[in-house]
């Protein structure tokens, strides 16, 4: 062996010992056993009043080791790919610090369906892939997006920001957004308690009711124990998104539900209390409306088939939760009533599905509800039982009604798998089973609101 | 009339400024804790001077609080919110500070007490990711349950009240000593008990007692969650129990919340004695004040492991 691959050889061993000894302590951990049995932790001690040191990319900066590991830099030359670091001062356009929070959420589903009208079958797929960002723009304002992808489509479902500079308890929310309709309408629907949205809001209001538009809410204190919050919205397009699976065949023209010109709003309207019974529950009451001032029907096939039209939708929600002592164990029970008011609806009942004079419009008053009842016997798991009924804007005012069992078990706070036995029931398309495994999970960073 | 007119527009706009005014020097301050442990304290070195309301009872997972409408009334008419930080009450306090609008408890104002500044957390994940459970990023939170926490929190209590209420800052650093002090005779007591802990083994549910165990020597074997905030496996319970078994682990540690399934068939695998701890006041009996929590914490433990006990003050 000559000298210089003596040199060579060791030269490498000496790198490589040294590789090894700078190996991060949290690669290391990679291959560890899980923490939670079978080892010893060591935990570090508890100092007292002595201040936190500098964490994370900061910790360099402080003269602290980079947990990272060493940062390649050019001899001479600044470090400009540090974030960071002792005296050099502010170094780039790109940081990253004030990114929104962002986080994924993806949502899918397989169903198994018999049915009467003959469309059986098993079916699955994504249902919903959502991107989400919030942040804070200054002390008044934050934003937030929902984008989804669905079905090779990528749509704008919120953008809306949130003002709070008004003082005491006001909020401006403009934008895109979910109007503020009952306990159930405002929030997306892989965060429902059960599959989809209960059959009445469906019909009514749509799978997804968002608006462009302004809401201001408020809310203020009765007492020691209650409050209440009011909220009204203008909204210059409100579209009723309905999916067809939703529909009948007297109830396809719903979809295009929606006000046509610029200076017809759809207004929304809410006021709710809710209140602390004994130590462990809460009830809460609510009202709801939506109005479409104006509005027409339009066809593929015949254009406009009534115009000038308008139509208001009422409801009335109460719900009543219970959580155990422990916080693990909880009852939730409610029931929300609806009335569809002026034109529902408009179906062919002529010949011809090019002439406008063979559609009928309906103008009658509509009634549908639903009831549910919740019960999770700790944080991981829980069963429920939800029952909707809805009469259809069509001539004869035909009834469907949908029967929902569904148990949900969370692996973690973070992701879950439900499992829905459902049974619609209609006076139209006879009865329609299904069973469906759901799967949903949470990417990133999440939150928790006040449900109200 | 117009002199009339004017009296009642002064009236009425006096009405308004002072309902958005906080709270005057002499009236008593309007406390929210986020936990008995901490409202205990409060009202130990507010005294008379301050009301107090705590969002948990005490038996409650302090990681799944459910806000009620009395929290949301409370804390928008408070003049400060004591919470324990760490991510301990992300679940909660977020929402809560961001509906009660109220401006005396924004963070960054002087009624937004973070009371665990300046305390080193253990368990601070070098690397942030949800393999890993549900961590928080700033390191274990439960430093209630440390002999030491106590004191600790009394002195963030009273550099909050203190910058509040200047004017009554001596009266409030008289009644911290007093408890502090209070604390000091009950740690004699406590490190007489702990004393024979060490070397001791044990499992807990939660990894909620850890500053407790580390403060005396105990041994933790494993943690029945997999992880912190995810359930047991199966396989996760099998290994737990063997590995119990072979390091003669004969106690396992549990809070109200999660005293469960898991925590009885492990139990009843290896016959280790359950124990249930308060993991805040108010979490089991005997645990009103902090003090009494932490006597009863070292009772039932010094009771299980069969070292003495002493009588209490």
């Amino acid at each position: 062996m000559t000298r210089t691959r003596l040199c060579v050889l060791l030269a490498a061993s000496a790198l490589s010992s040294l590789a090894r000894a700078q190996v991060p302590q949290a690669q290391q951990d990679l291959t560890a056993p899980p923490q939670g049995a079978g080892k010893q932790e060591k935990l570090q001690p508890a100092l007292q009043g002595a201040p936190l040191p500098p964490q994370g990319p900061f910790a360099q900066a402080a003269g602290q080791s980079n947990p990272q590991g060493t940062v390649f830099q050019t001899p001479g030359m600044p470090n400009m790919g540090l974030r960071i670091s002792s005296g050099m001062g502010q170094v780039t356009r790109f940081s990253n610090e004030f990114n929104p929070a962002f986080s994924f959420i993806v949502d899918a589903a397989a169903e198994a369906v018999d049915a009467d009208s003959g469309q059986d079958g098993l079916d699955a797929g994504l249902r919903s892939f959502e991107l989400t960002g919030n942040a804070w723009i200054d002390p008044y304002a934050w934003a937030y997006f929902v984008g989804v992808a669905e079905e090779e489509e990528i749509a704008v479902e919120e953008a809306a920001i949130h003002y709070i500079g008004l003082g005491q308890n006001h909020t401006l929310r403009a934008g895109r957004f979910f109007v503020d309709f009952g306990k159930q309408m405002q929030i997306h629907v892989h965060e429902l308690r059960t599959l989809e949205r209960p059959l009445v809001l469906r019909t009514y209001l749509g799978n997804e009711l968002a608006g462009e538009g302004l809401q201001w809410d408020s809310w203020t204190t009765v007492g020691d124990s209650t409050a209440i919050r009011w909220s009204i919205g203008a909204f210059a397009n409100a579209l009723a998104e309905v999916e067809e699976d939703d529909l009948t065949s007297s109830t396809a023209t719903i979809e295009t539900l929606a006000p046509r010109r610029g200076d017809d709003f759809t207004y929304t309207a809410r006021v709710t209390g809710f209140t602390d019974v004994g130590d462990r529950g809460i009830f809460q009451l609510g009202a709801s409306a939506r109005a479409l001032p104006s509005f027409e029907f339009v066809t593929e096939d015949a254009g406009a088939v009534g115009t000038d039209l308008s139509n208001t939708v009422f409801g009335l929600d109460a719900t009543f939760g219970w959580v155990g002592a422990t916080s693990v164990d909880s009852w939730s029970v409610g029931a929300e009533l609806l009335a569809s008011t002026g034109e529902n609806g408009a179906a062919l009942t002529g010949a011809d599905s090019t002439n406008p004079a063979d559609y009928t419009v309906f103008d009658e008053d509509l009634f549908g509800w639903f009831g549910w009842v919740d019960y999770a016997w700790d944080r991981f798991n829980a069963v429920g039982f939800q029952y909707s009924q809805v009469e259809l804007p069509d001539a004869a005012q035909s009834d469907v009604s949908e029967i929902e069992a569904y148990y949900t078990h969370l692996f973690s706070e973070f992701h879950r798998i439900r499992l829905v036995a459902a049974l619609n029931d209609s006076d139209i398309d006879g009865e329609t089973s299904r069973f469906v495994v759901q799967y949903t999970a949470v990417l990133g960073a999440h939150g928790h609101g006040v449900n109200w | 009339m117009r002199t009339a007119l004017r009296s009642l527009l002064l009236g009425c706009l006096a009405l308004v400024a002072s309902a958005f005014a906080p709270a005057a020097e002499g009236e008593r301050l309007k406390c929210v804790a986020t936990i008995p442990d901490l409202a205990d304290i409060v009202r130990e070195v507010g005294g008379e001077r301050v009301e107090v309301k705590s969002i948990a009872k005490g038996p409650e997972n302090l990681h799944a609080m459910v806000i009620r409408p009395s929290h949301l009334v409370a804390v928008s008419n408070a003049d400060a919110l004591f919470q324990v930080g760490l991510s301990l009450e992300i679940a909660y306090v977020p929402a809560l500070v961001e509906g009660a609008r109220n401006k005396n408890v924004f963070p960054s104002a002087p009624g937004f007490v973070n009371c665990s500044i300046g305390w080193k957390a253990i368990q601070v994940p070098e690397v942030l990711t949800r393999q890993a459970g549900d961590v928080h990023p700033q390191g274990n939170p439960h430093l209630n349950l440390d002999p030491r926490g106590g004191a600790f929190l009394a002195d963030r209590v009273l550099e909050a009240l203190s910058k509040l209420r200047p004017a009554s800052s001596d009266y409030f650093k008289t009644r911290h000593a007093d408890f502090v002090a209070r604390i000091d005779v009950a740690r004699t007591r406590w490190d007489e008990i702990g004393a024979h802990f060490k070397g001791r083994k044990v499992v807990e549910y939660h990894q909620e007692y850890d500053y407790f165990l580390l403060h005396y020597g105990i041994e933790r074997v494993g943690t029945v969650e997999i992880r912190p905030g995810i359930p047991p496996t199966p396989n996760h319970l099998a290994h737990l129990i063997d590995v119990m078994k072979r390091e003669k682990c004969e106690v396992l540690l549990t809070a109200p919340w999660s005293k469960n399934n898991f925590v009885d068939r492990v139990a009843e695998a290896t016959g280790a004695k359950v124990v249930v701890l308060p993991s805040s006041c108010g979490g089991v009996e005997d645990s009103e004040t902090w003090i009494k929590m932490m006597d009863t914490v070292h009772d039932r433990l010094a009771k299980v492991f069969g070292t003495p006990i002493p009588p209490r003050q």
